[in-house]
């Protein structure tokens, strides 16, 4: 296509690829990005449909491997005890994650310091809070400030909280007896009509799409205003590899079109978005005898250190009818009462706890997460206990760094363009089995008190890796980061990634807020610096 | 997503039966619900299978001859050597009897319905104080300039009157 180089290059239209067009376009670059997934229209979701809970374990799986899409590629994850899921379209995975939008707390950024383990950023919770507050703005959040969880002061969200439900005032009744904290969940989900799109109808089917476009997604949210400011945006783009100079720097990147052409987009800045699967598997597709390892791995880094977030889930069950197929899926109410270290327990760091809604009666009819299946008379019981009548808290364990747990390029398998797949290594630490089981104690303590006739644990999700993070680590240290504090790879000074590959520790909060709030903060470096950037000749 | 007008027709009588069968075993008439047995006809079988044309084939590997005709051992057998298989059978016969009308109606569930958002309502939680409550146990993030407990001032929640409520 294009002959003379674009300012900056993005690589991938999620999330983070979506903040920093609209950052750059509105700042005057010239921007293209290369998207291999697609446009999707609100209609096409099947949330009000009769077939939800049907094509949502098919085509609207979060699994790449489960749905098969020509834009997906498939991911080996034989050695892998957590499934990465993700979505290839504009808005990319926002348009079936659900919505929760919590902060890192203040000692995520201080792990190695606090505790002795893993690492700590280059930068601090203080430091990130205005981005924050301006994502917080950008997405339109809903939520409640002065949470004891987070420092005082700062802006509030900037909308009003949604709902709890009657199982989040259950449950949240409870806690105030037992003395835990609780709080309204911040999320990425409309309360009040907000910058053209619509409030929340509580359908509940927010991980299959948001049919009224209230749920935040950089398709809504980012991409026509980076559009209408200049921005070029390409779907159905498979990017193949980076292009590197003499002088060791990016070029451009070379990608294949949906009838499987090739082409080269020359670019003077490249900013991967493509996730911590996406981004390394790119990055490692980028070798040459200037770089046998891949690009931008002179550490050894890309690719490894994947952090997935070891996931529970325990349900309770009530007598009373709570409707509880309804409901924002971004969850109703939070907990952060073990979520800082407490050596006692036996693990280091914590987990936070959302409460989100059930699914509908075929979710309730089919054999459990946890392997419960009743047949028979009994299974018009068990499906009366479990529809409308539960309260599912869902556990993020912090998930520490292991150089070990890492994606690779597949020898074998490949894409449907023949380009090879990324085969994903991912084991769960002794640390995060014990904090599970500590939180899934206290998760059915929890319950209980609320009132849960039946508490049923999932322990650890295999289709549970919706936070893909850690693969392409910020630091100071060229030896032991991939990029530097403003997510400017050490090895190659114009190129970016700005997807939750940059994060250090994983935290153990649903990391989507500060995705995007640390890409917006390297775009405005980027505008800062944009006169001492180095390119291409 | 479509599939062959003679899909729902590709199963032979046999198959049908077996479908039948397996179903009536799976989810009988009991506790004031029908059996899927008696709700799964052309129709619930045809909107599965549009939705999900994928689960044609392994429809038809699970009520294939040579399996067990009784329909326990015959979910034994999928569940022992073909889970994938009997997984399939499964969600294609929960599927459409819980995406029928007189199902739904009877288990009280409407679907997943749009509602209109009370933002303006003071929620019942502040009512009752239950923030008031967390808040009293002050801050709970930990300080990284001391690796303790913060210790730090806030202000109360807003009254009704003072949010407008």
């Amino acid at each position: 296509l294009a002959t003379e180089p674009t300012d900056v290059l993005i690589v991938g239209a999620g999330a983070s690829g979506g903040v920093v067009a609209r950052r750059l376009a509105e700042a005057g670059f010239r921007v293209v990005c290369l998207e291999q997934g697609d446009w999707h229209d609100k209609a096409e979701y099947r949330g009000p449909e009769l077939d939800w809970e049907l094509t949502m374990r098919k085509q609207w799986s979060t699994s790449p491997n489960v749905r098969g899409l020509p834009q997906d590629y498939p991911i080996d994850e034989t050695d892998a005890e957590i499934s990465p899921l993700m979505y290839s379209a504009v808005g990319g995975s926002m348009l079936i994650f659900a919505g929760a939008w919590p902060r890192m707390l203040p000692s995520d950024f201080r792990v190695r310091s606090l505790d002795g383990i893993a690492d700590d950023w280059p930068l601090d919770y203080q430091e990130l809070r205005p981005y924050y507050e301006r994502t917080d703005r950008e997405f339109g959040v809903s939520g409640m400030g002065g949470d004891p969880a987070y420092p005082a002061g700062g802006e509030d969200p900037p909308l009003p909280p949604l709902p709890i439900g009657a199982g989040g005032l259950k449950v949240a009744r409870a806690h105030v007896h037992l003395g835990w904290h609780w709080w309204p969940e911040p999320n990425s989900i409309l309360s009040v009509p907000y910058d053209g799109r619509r409030p929340c109808v509580q359908r509940g089917t927010c991980q299959q799409g948001c049919n009224e476009g209230a749920k935040a997604s950089t398709d809504l949210t980012h991409w026509p205003k980076a559009v209408a400011a200049g921005a070029r945006l390409v779907t159905g783009a498979r990017v193949r590899r980076l292009e590197t100079n003499k002088a060791g720097l990016v070029t451009g990147a070379t990608w294949l079109d949906r009838e499987g052409l090739e082409h080269f987009e020359p670019a003077r800045v490249v900013v991967l978005a493509a996730n911590a699967i996406g981004t390394p598997r790119l990055l490692l597709l980028s070798a040459s005898p200037a770089h046998p390892d891949g690009l931008a791995n002179s550490s050894g880094l890309v690719g490894r250190r994947l952090m997935m977030h070891p996931f529970a889930n325990v349900g309770g069950l009530f007598d009373e009818d709570l409707e509880s197929w309804q409901g924002q899926f971004g969850c109703s109410i939070e907990s952060f009462q073990f979520y800082e270290t407490d050596e006692r327990r036996g693990f280091l760091r914590g987990a936070k706890w959302g409460l989100a809604p059930t699914f509908g009666p075929i979710n309730a009819a089919l054999p459990s997460r946890a392997g419960t299946q009743v047949w028979g008379a009994d299974h018009h019981l068990h499906v009366r206990s479990h529809l409308g009548r539960g309260a599912n808290w869902g556990l993020f364990g912090e998930d520490l760094p292991d150089a070990a747990n890492q994606v690779a390029l597949s020898p074998t398998l490949t894409d449907s363009s023949g380009i090879p797949a990324p085969e994903v290594h991912y084991r769960v630490s002794e640390n995060s089995r014990r904090l599970l089981d500590f939180h899934i104690e206290m998760a059915t303590q929890s319950l209980k008190e609320a009132g849960a006739h039946t508490v049923e644990v999932d322990r650890l999700m295999r289709y549970s890796g919706w936070h893909l993070l850690g693969t392409a680590r910020m630091g100071d240290d060229p030896k032991t980061s991939v990029l530097d504090r403003w997510n400017r790879a050490h090895d190659v000074p114009n190129l970016y990634v700005v997807d939750g590959s940059c994060f250090v520790t994983s935290a153990g909060v649903n990391p989507t807020s500060s995705i995007v709030s640390l890409a917006l903060r390297a775009a405005d470096h980027l505008v800062e610096t944009r006169s001492s950037q180095r390119v291409p000749a | 997503v479509s599939v062959q007008a003679d899909a729902v027709g590709g199963l032979d009588a046999g198959q049908r039966a077996t479908l039948t069968a397996v179903a009536a075993h799976l989810i009988p008439e009991a506790h004031g619900m029908p059996s899927a047995g008696d709700i799964i006809g052309d129709k619930r079988l045809r909107f599965v299978l549009e939705a999900r044309p994928d689960l044609l084939e392994p429809l038809r590997a699970a009520l294939r001859a040579g399996l067990p005709d009784d329909p326990g051992a015959r979910l034994a057998a999928l569940e022992r050597d073909e889970p994938d298989v009997q997984g399939a059978l499964l969600l294609v016969i929960v599927g459409a009897y819980y995406t029928d009308k007189v199902v739904r109606e009877r288990l009280r569930y409407p679907g997943q319905e749009a509602k209109v958002l009370q933002s303006w309502k003071y929620p019942v939680y502040l009512e009752e104080g239950l923030l008031d409550s967390v808040l009293a146990h002050g801050a709970i993030w930990r300080d990284p300039s001391t690796g303790r407990t913060a210790v730090e001032e806030r202000s109360p929640l807003a009254t009704p009157t003072e949010r407008g409520a």
